[in-house]
């Protein structure tokens, strides 16, 4: 066309701006002047590029309609935009010009439910031929509405607001294909053998009711998808068997199905999905009423509840039809009474959210983060907890159902409107990607073209970055919707805040329940506490809430979480770090529920210091202090402090405190379990440094022996602290008598009523019956003329931490040539290895299982200590790196002098490993120390999530531990008793 | 959950059946047994039976005791013995703790998870087993301390109107009323001894069919006065009783073992199933062949699978590779010959299963195939070709069955250990005893 300049055609949204020129001319040359005003048009299409194309091709088909159409402005724009919009359009007419009749202007009405029933019906008529015929004659009545449905889509002023048109249309079209596809299928059964042999009047006398599930159920079908349905049927005649019946239909549903999808000259037309049925695939594909029924009262599992909520009749009998929805309704309702329904709701939505493939991720409109999926699960789950009680909210289809919630107050007008609008916009979207090219899929392209395509599609004026830009806005709403729909009401209703929804009393409590909290009239009175009021902290926590309630939701004691974090909220009261932290820091708030919901010790430890909050917004922060930063802290103290009870008090604090980091720490995974032994030590160690230093005195030179775990550093939450004292004398005083009072005085201090402190000595010479402390010359003494085996065994863990440096040097060198002796008689082996096989047996409490006591049982703590310690016990002096008080880091120097296999030192090391994380997330979980692997299973699994086991894991953290220790006890075996 | 529920409710009406038997395993392989009236069924299904586990042999630990019993509808059968007078019924059950969890220790459910993991590969185990026992006059032994065989017959001899004859008639009836089909029964080698072989069944329905047909067996004997025995080796001189089983691998439709070019058309997923089957039969022989007097059948001589090898229609081999129809791809096939009548069914096919698919996922490579009769060779000639012996002894298995990984992982931690326990106690009794053996030998000489 003369005088079109490239920058005009660039305007008109074309792409190949060198190539339209020719092309343009090319049509007005084919069609003449009508052509030319096609630019128009052509301009409005999301693809002019496509669709002047498709122009010219069908211009070389059937020129004279072409130019008809164009010649006219409502049917060029109906023409023009479809072919802009879907290329799978274009090839249809290409294939099939005679629908290029649909563009015309008296066809634009899109027809009733009842004409398009004729309309199939009347293509049925005029073919008489076989079966694929027939066929054939469905699927064109279906493609030319599906043309016209698209042509009205594309030429309506706001894109937005035609799906719900749309969507309604193209499900009433799919069960009237449907209904048609069956009276194929009753004429196939009847005038051929091909199926099974059959009268004319029994397939007259079956019923047979093909109930739509899914979208099509709720009349808010895609252009493209699976129709899922579910069939009803039964014998309509005394004369015809019941059994004869139901094969008679099932064949029929078979048939109706190939209707649809069969091959035949032209393509099938979708597949009709029948596996919503009961048992599935495996299940028979046509029931009773009856056994539909007692099939949903037995087995069924609540997402088929769930799928029931959109049941609707499709085609075939109306009656049978009827009498199997009203009978499902009330079961659908009652279902949801159910203990765990929501819970088990949320679940499946996180497993279909995990098998999103990774790259999909951004692109996915239905299935990803803020996809149409959230909005219908939120909608949905809110239809389940209140639909219950309420007889108003059980409507079928999204939209309605939006609707009827804002009406029923389950959700704020702002809300629901929200809501309704991003639902639309998404929906649009899919549908236009949809029929581009008619494929079944719920992803934005990839390609930038394409994109653009849609965009226009949309908006005309858009172009791909701002549809993605509004498309990302939407996303992200729509993610925050969840919370705020399904949480904020709680909150709104207890604190009567009267902005959102109106829940009653007892909506609220179904809405508690529903979500997983036990007592949900405690939980109601938390909220209202932390929220009434006006103060910053009622306002922030107001805002907060929502979001809480559903992370202690997912925590394994929600009420306790909950009540917890009112204390604290109460003990913090205005502090303006912490409503910083809940405000500013959601990675924050989230790890504080995860505390408060997961471990009872650190809850208890937490109201104590509340302060501890704080850590909460740095990792960093949850990592132990080292040795010195705890000594100089304490040490401050006793300078500062005159009266020794006062800085025992605070030093008893930080210890507290201290503890709490740890805990918190491992409970949200940020240490290791040498970082947490090695922590809790190091507390324990300072903590004894500095009350001594209080009790103190010049008469004697007062050490400290850490023995056992202490000595190893390998401490858990809830270990002893295993000790012995050595002292000098410093000047001629009854030095015995001074120490053991200081000992005394140390014991007192050390006693702590909110964090238990067990101070055990039963571990010196003598036991129980020798004195508590003694000189650096009596144990000389001692050991000289009675060490016996197992005190130089026990001492291979002694590491003295308090004492002048000489006195620590001089005990040291004096076990030293006990614990490294430089030869080890035969006897003594076979004495360490004879203690060992008694204690086994002796120790064990009554009745306890081996194979489950985390300290003495088969291949745990124990078993890999004494081995251990034989190993020190008999190549100490030969081999000066293994001298160690601590279990692995010998272990590790046997592999590397060659005395244990790295295989065996590695099973080894598993087991103790796992056995020592178990015993500290006994304590965590729920404060009391034991020693028994429980069998509990709600505890199992609360320990299993501290060991960062997935949810419901009890029976994998059990068959863990017994593995791991079955293994590490064979090593033991073969290496302790030469077996 | 199953359809056959409704038929199962039904049935009970119009049968009129008074009792309903939920049966179940134990780790031993017993049957247990608890009957309940027609009107508990419904809430059987729903909510499961509860029952005291502890009193049940491995199956729980004392301080669990309540477990549910879930009966599986499937396997509803009126008892065809129970004749018209009481119609009695029964279910296989599943057992569940109390929160609903598959019980640990309960053999179909570690039957079932081994089928799981196949499933997850893409295969169906089908089995097929040969179950041979002892047709005795009763339980009492003669005078010289042995059992008393009811004919003297052998391989496939036809006793006419002998006691074996209408025996297995009237067996395979009831067990075809059971809905268990028979493929084939003949008497066999030993006196009294007789055969009866199974149509081929996916893996839990056949354990199922094995423990039904047990229980047919000892009530048709009874009906017939006479005693029927699964002991794998009642007489010193005649053959034990074994329970050779054929098993293959399906995906979908298809033979998973047939091969149309490979080697007796075994496909590459059977050999490595077999090298599988093979690398680990001696740590899973103290199940399959769980009893002492077990291995007095393994090392009884005549065709006993003693050692580790397979073969090609090799009648002294633990693995077989039966004659192959060449126009039948699903018949492909290998019979497992160690396994013995009275082994666990559920424990002893879930590791059989579990060694052949450990063969598959690593590849394993199937040794070269013996074609001697390996009872002829020498013990350096079998050492020289590599051929090892399975466990002589129950003590001996039970050392290779303690360093088994994988029957820790297929049995899991609880069956594991308390099949270990079980067998270490009954070697001990064993290894106490005074034998007739040694009177014989050595009291009038010493």
């Amino acid at each position: 066309m003369a005088g079109l300049g490239l920058s005009e055609l660039a305007r008109y949204g074309f792409v190949d701006l060198e190539g339209t020129v020719p092309k343009l001319d090319q049509l007005v040359k084919a069609i003449g002047d009508s052509g030319r005003s096609a630019l128009a048009e052509l301009g409005l299409a999301a693809n002019p590029d496509q669709a002047l194309n498709a122009l010219l091709d069908l211009a070389e088909i059937d020129r004279s309609t072409v130019k008809k159409l164009l010649s006219k402005t409502e049917s060029a724009a109906r023409m023009v935009r479809t072919f802009g919009a879907s290329s799978a359009m274009v090839d249809l007419t290409r294939r099939r010009p005679e629908l290029l009749t649909v563009f015309e202007p008296k066809e634009s009405a899109l027809p009733g439910l009842l004409e398009l029933r004729k309309r199939f019906e009347v293509a049925l008529g005029q073919t008489k031929g076989n079966v694929e015929e027939r066929w054939v004659a469905i699927r064109l009545v279906y493609r030319r509405e599906l043309l016209r449905l698209i042509a009205f889509d594309v030429t309506q002023p706001e894109a937005v607001d035609t799906f719900s048109v749309v969507s309604q249309q193209l499900s009433d079209l799919a069960t009237e294909a449907m209904e048609a596809g069956l009276q194929v299928a009753r004429w196939e059964l009847t005038n051929t053998t091909d199926h099974g042999n059959f009268t004319s009047s029994e397939v007259a006398a079956t019923k047979l009711a093909v109930i739509a599930m899914g979208k099509c159920g709720a009349r808010e079908l895609n252009y493209i998808s699976d129709v899922d349905v579910i069939y009803v049927a039964d014998t309509g005649s005394v004369e015809l068997q019941r059994e004869r019946a139901l094969e008679i239909a099932t064949r029929l549903a078979t048939r109706m199905m190939r209707a649809m999808d069969g091959t035949a000259p032209e393509p099938m037309l979708w597949q009709v999905d029948p596996n919503l049925r009961p048992e599935g695939k495996s299940g028979a594909l046509v029931r009773t009423v009856d056994s539909h029924i007692a099939y949903y009262e037995r087995w069924a599992q609540n997402w088929e509840f769930q799928a029931l909520l959109k049941a609707r009749f499709a085609a075939g009998d109306a009656e049978i039809a009827e009498d199997y929805l009203t009978r499902i309704r009330p079961l659908v309702w009652s279902a949801t009474a159910r203990e765990g329904f929501v819970e088990a709701a949320q679940k499946m939505r996180e497993r279909v959210m995990e098998h999103i493939p990774e790259n999909e991720v951004n692109r996915q409109i239905k299935l990803g983060p803020g996809g149409l999926r959230d909005i219908e699960f939120t909608v949905q789950l809110l239809q389940l907890v209140h639909g219950r009680t309420d007889e108003t909210v059980r409507v079928s289809d999204t939209i309605s159902a939006i609707s009827s919630l804002a009406n029923g107050s389950y959700m704020s007008r702002s809300d629901a409107e929200v809501f309704f609008n991003h639902y639309k916009f998404l929906r649009t979207i899919e549908h236009r990607i949809q029929f581009s090219q008619m494929r079944r899929t719920h992803l934005m392209p990839e390609v930038e073209s394409q994109v653009r395509g849609i965009s226009r599609g949309l908006n005309v004026r858009w172009n791909s970055e701002q549809l993605l830009t509004k498309w990302n806005e939407v996303k992200l709403e729509v993610r925050s919707l969840h919370q705020k729909v399904f949480y904020r009401p709680l909150l709104s209703a207890v604190a009567k805040l009267g902005d959102g929804a109106g829940l009653s009393s007892e909506q609220i409590l179904d809405r508690l329940r529903a979500i997983g909290f036990d007592d949900p009239k405690s939980a109601s009175a938390h909220i209202e506490a932390l929220t009434s009021g006006l103060s910053r902290r009622a306002s922030i926590q107001k805002q907060l809430l929502p979001v809480l309630l559903e992370w202690f939701a997912k925590g394994s004691d929600p009420d306790s979480g909950l009540l917890a974090f009112r204390r604290l909220s109460e003990d913090l009261g205005e502090s303006p770090w912490y409503l910083r932290m809940l405000r500013d820091s959601s990675g924050a708030a989230e790890r504080m529920t995860q505390v408060l919901s997961t471990s009872k010790l650190a809850t208890g430890l937490f109201e104590r210091h509340p302060e501890a909050a704080a850590w909460f917004e740095d990792p960093a922060d949850l990592k132990a202090l080292s040795l010195a930063e705890l000594q100089q802290e304490m040490n401050s103290i006793v300078d500062r402090h005159d009266e020794i009870e006062k800085a025992a008090n605070s030093i008893r604090g930080i210890r507290r405190r201290e503890t709490l980091r740890l805990a918190m720490g491992a409970v949200l995974g940020e240490l290791t379990i040498d970082e947490i032994s090695q922590g809790l030590s190091d507390i324990t160690e300072s903590y004894l440094l500095a009350l001594k230093s209080l009790t103190d005195n010049d008469a004697i030179d007062l050490g400290i022996i850490a023995m056992g775990r202490f000595g190893g550093a390998e401490l858990g939450f809830g270990s002893d602290a295993d000790l012995m004292f050595v002292y000098r004398a410093l000047e001629s005083v009854d030095a015995q008598k001074i120490a053991e009072r200081q000992i005394s005085e140390l014991r007192r201090l050390a006693a702590d009523p909110v964090l238990e402190f067990e101070f055990d000595i039963d571990l010196r010479p003598e036991g129980k019956n020798g004195p508590i402390a003694r000189s650096l010359e009596s144990y000389a003494a001692y050991y000289e003329k009675w060490a016996n085996t197992w005190e130089a065994q026990a001492l291979l863990r002694a590491r003295v931490i308090a004492g002048s440096d000489e006195l620590v040097k001089a005990f040291t060198e004096l076990i030293d040539q006990y614990r490294y002796p430089q030869e080890v008689a035969q006897s003594a082996i076979l004495e360490i290895r004879r203690i060992k096989a008694r204690v086994e047996t002796e120790r064990l409490p009554q009745g306890a299982d081996p194979k489950r006591h985390l300290k003495l049982g088969r291949g745990s703590l124990s078993d890999v200590e004494w081995l251990v310690q034989l190993m020190q016990l008999s190549n100490g002096a030969k081999h000066p790196t293994i001298r160690t008080p601590k279990t692995l880091e010998a272990l590790e120097a046997c592999v590397s002098e060659g005395l244990i296999e790295r295989h065996d030192a590695t099973v080894l090391e598993e087991a103790w490993k796992l056995a020592s994380r178990v015993r500290s997330a006994v304590v965590l979980w729920g404060t009391r120390r034991s020693d028994v692997l429980t069998t509990d299973r709600k505890q199992l699994d609360g320990m299993a999530r501290i060991l960062e086991y997935p949810r419901d894991s009890a029976s994998a953290l059990e068959q863990d531990y017994l593995a791991f220790t079955r293994r590490s006890r064979m090593v033991f075996e073969r290496l302790f008793y030469g077996a | 959950m199953d359809k056959q529920t409704d038929f199962v409710l039904r049935t009970i009406e119009e049968r009129s059946v008074k009792f309903v038997r939920l049966w179940f395993t134990d780790v031993a392989g017993t049957l247990k047994s608890v009957a309940i009236a027609p009107a508990e069924v419904e809430g059987a299904f729903s909510e499961g039976l509860g029952f005291d586990g502890s009193a049940i042999e491995g199956l729980a630990r004392t301080y669990e005791a309540d477990m549910l019993a879930m009966p599986d509808p499937s396997t509803f059968q009126i008892l065809p013995w129970r004749g018209e007078i009481d119609p009695t019924a029964r279910m296989f059950c599943d057992i569940q703790t109390p929160d609903g969890q598959p019980a640990a220790a309960d053999p179909r459910n570690v039957l079932r998870r081994a089928l799981s993991k196949a499933s997850d590969m893409g295969f169906t185990f089908y089995i097929h087993p040969e179950i041979e026992f002892y047709l005795l006059k009763s339980s009492q032994l003669n005078e010289d301390g042995e059992p008393v065989p009811v004919d003297k017959a052998g391989y496939f001899d036809n006793v006419p109107g002998g006691t074996a004859h209408d025996f297995r008639r009237r067996a395979v009836q009831m067990l075809e009323q059971l809905g268990i089909s028979v493929e084939f029964s003949h008497h066999e080698g030993g006196p009294g001894q007789n055969e009866i072989d199974l149509r081929y069944a996916d893996a839990l329905t056949m354990a199922d069919n094995i423990m039904s047909f047990r229980t047919v067996i000892k009530e048709v004997a009874i009906e017939q006065g006479v005693y029927a025995t699964f002991m794998p080796k009642p007489f010193t001189q005649h053959p034990g009783s074994g329970m050779h089983t054929h098993m293959s691998l399906f995906e979908g439709d298809t033979n998973a073992f047939f091969d149309a070019s490979g080697q007796y058309h075994l496909s590459k997923t059977a050999r490595q199933f077999m090298a599988g089957v093979l690398r680990h039969a001696p740590e899973i022989t103290a199940v399959t062949n769980q009893y002492v007097n077990s291995y007095k059948r393994l090392w009884g001589g005549g065709e006993a699978p003693s050692f580790v090898c397979w073969g090609h229609n090799n009648r002294s081999a633990l693995l077989r590779v039966p004659l192959y129809k060449p126009e039948k791809g699903n018949s492909s096939r290998i019979e497992y010959r160690a396994i013995d009548s009275a082994a666990n069914p559920y424990l002893a096919y879930a590791l059989i299963l579990s060694a052949g698919l450990k063969g598959i996922e690593e590849g394993y490579e199937l040794p070269a195939e013996t074609e001697d009769n390996v009872w002829n060779l020498t013990d350096s000639e079998r050492r020289a070709m590599g051929i090892q012996p399975l466990p002589q002894s129950l003590d001996h298995a039970i050392r290779k069955l303690e360093e088994s990984e994988l029957a820790a992982e297929v049995l899991g931690e609880e069956v594991f250990s308390y099949v270990l326990a079980n067998k270490r106690r009954e070697w001990s009794e064993y290894r106490s005893q005074v034998t007739p053996f040694e009177l014989h030998q050595n009291l009038e000489t010493l």
